[in-house]
């Protein structure tokens, strides 16, 4: 069996793979050890929202983009400004481009 | 008590379904270093799914009434119901009221009552001793 010193850390894929089949392992005998009186396909393997009726999968799909609520948040200002130029109109973007063009390329001119 | 068919910790799941907190509070002392009840395996849970009892205060708030169907049918066979206080068991009160479809037992069938506003936390235990008496007759009858 290889094993890499890092000075710091080890790693030996095969102690990995040995280790997370022993943790299955156990995992999978507490599972088995779990209730088992539940009736399939009755209300008893339904979800449990505090009591209140599961909405359709479909409605209850988390996007990926609520984990960055808190983000958005607290850069909204910034997300603000930023969105106001984009309009969504091609001939305001082509605006844009040469304006910005019509500034740089005097610097890059004159600092060349 | 001799428990031999139901002999694993009895699980608690706590519902308020309009409560003024009362009985609550007294619920809650029964878990208190006072009482401890947890030294005996009895815990509450945070969902219906891993409860054995469901425990009901409060006197079912018109708008309680499908929670109180729903978390009911999610406790897993054999189950037991305990209401606890006055208002759950008949309305106490409020048991005129137009905002009511209470008590609870109008709701879902109750086995084991604790009367009181709100009761003593020694009510309360006698009260979960009755219901684990009941679940073990239950458990027995699965088992056979």
């Amino acid at each position: 069996m290889s094993i890499i010193g890092y000075g710091y850390a080890v790693w030996a894929p095969l102690i990995w793979i040995v280790a997370l089949a022993v943790i299955g392992v156990m995992v999978l005998i507490w599972r088995n050890r779990g209730q088992k009186s539940y009736k399939k396909g009755t209300a008893q393997t339904d979800i449990f929202l505090s009591g209140a009726k599961v909405p359709p999968e479909e409605q209850r799909h988390v996007k990926s983009e609520n984990i960055y609520w808190g983000f958005f948040e607290s850069l909204k200002e910034l997300y603000d400004a930023l969105m106001k130029p984009h309009t969504g109109i091609v001939n305001d973007y082509l605006l844009w481009f040469v304006a910005v063009l019509a500034i740089a390329i005097p610097i890059l001119v004159l600092a060349v | 008590m001799n428990l031999k068919a139901f002999n694993r910790a009895l699980w608690v799941y706590h519902m308020n379904t309009g409560s003024c907190n009362g009985c609550d509070i007294e619920i809650l002392a029964v878990l208190t270093p006072r009482y401890d009840v947890e030294r005996f395996g009895i815990k509450l849970v945070g969902s219906p799914r891993h409860a054995d009892v469901l425990l009901v205060t409060g006197p079912v708030g018109r708008s309680m009434e499908d929670s109180v169907k729903r978390v009911y049918a999610q406790v897993p066979d054999p189950k037991v119901v305990i209401v606890v206080g006055n208002c759950g068991a008949e309305g106490d009160v409020f048991h005129e009221a137009y905002s009511l479809v209470g008590p609870v037992d109008q709701i879902i069938p109750v086995d084991v009552y604790v009367h009181g506003c709100p009761p003593r936390p020694e009510a309360i235990i006698h009260g979960v001793v009755m219901a684990w008496a009941k679940l073990e007759k239950l458990a027995k009858q699965e088992v056979v």
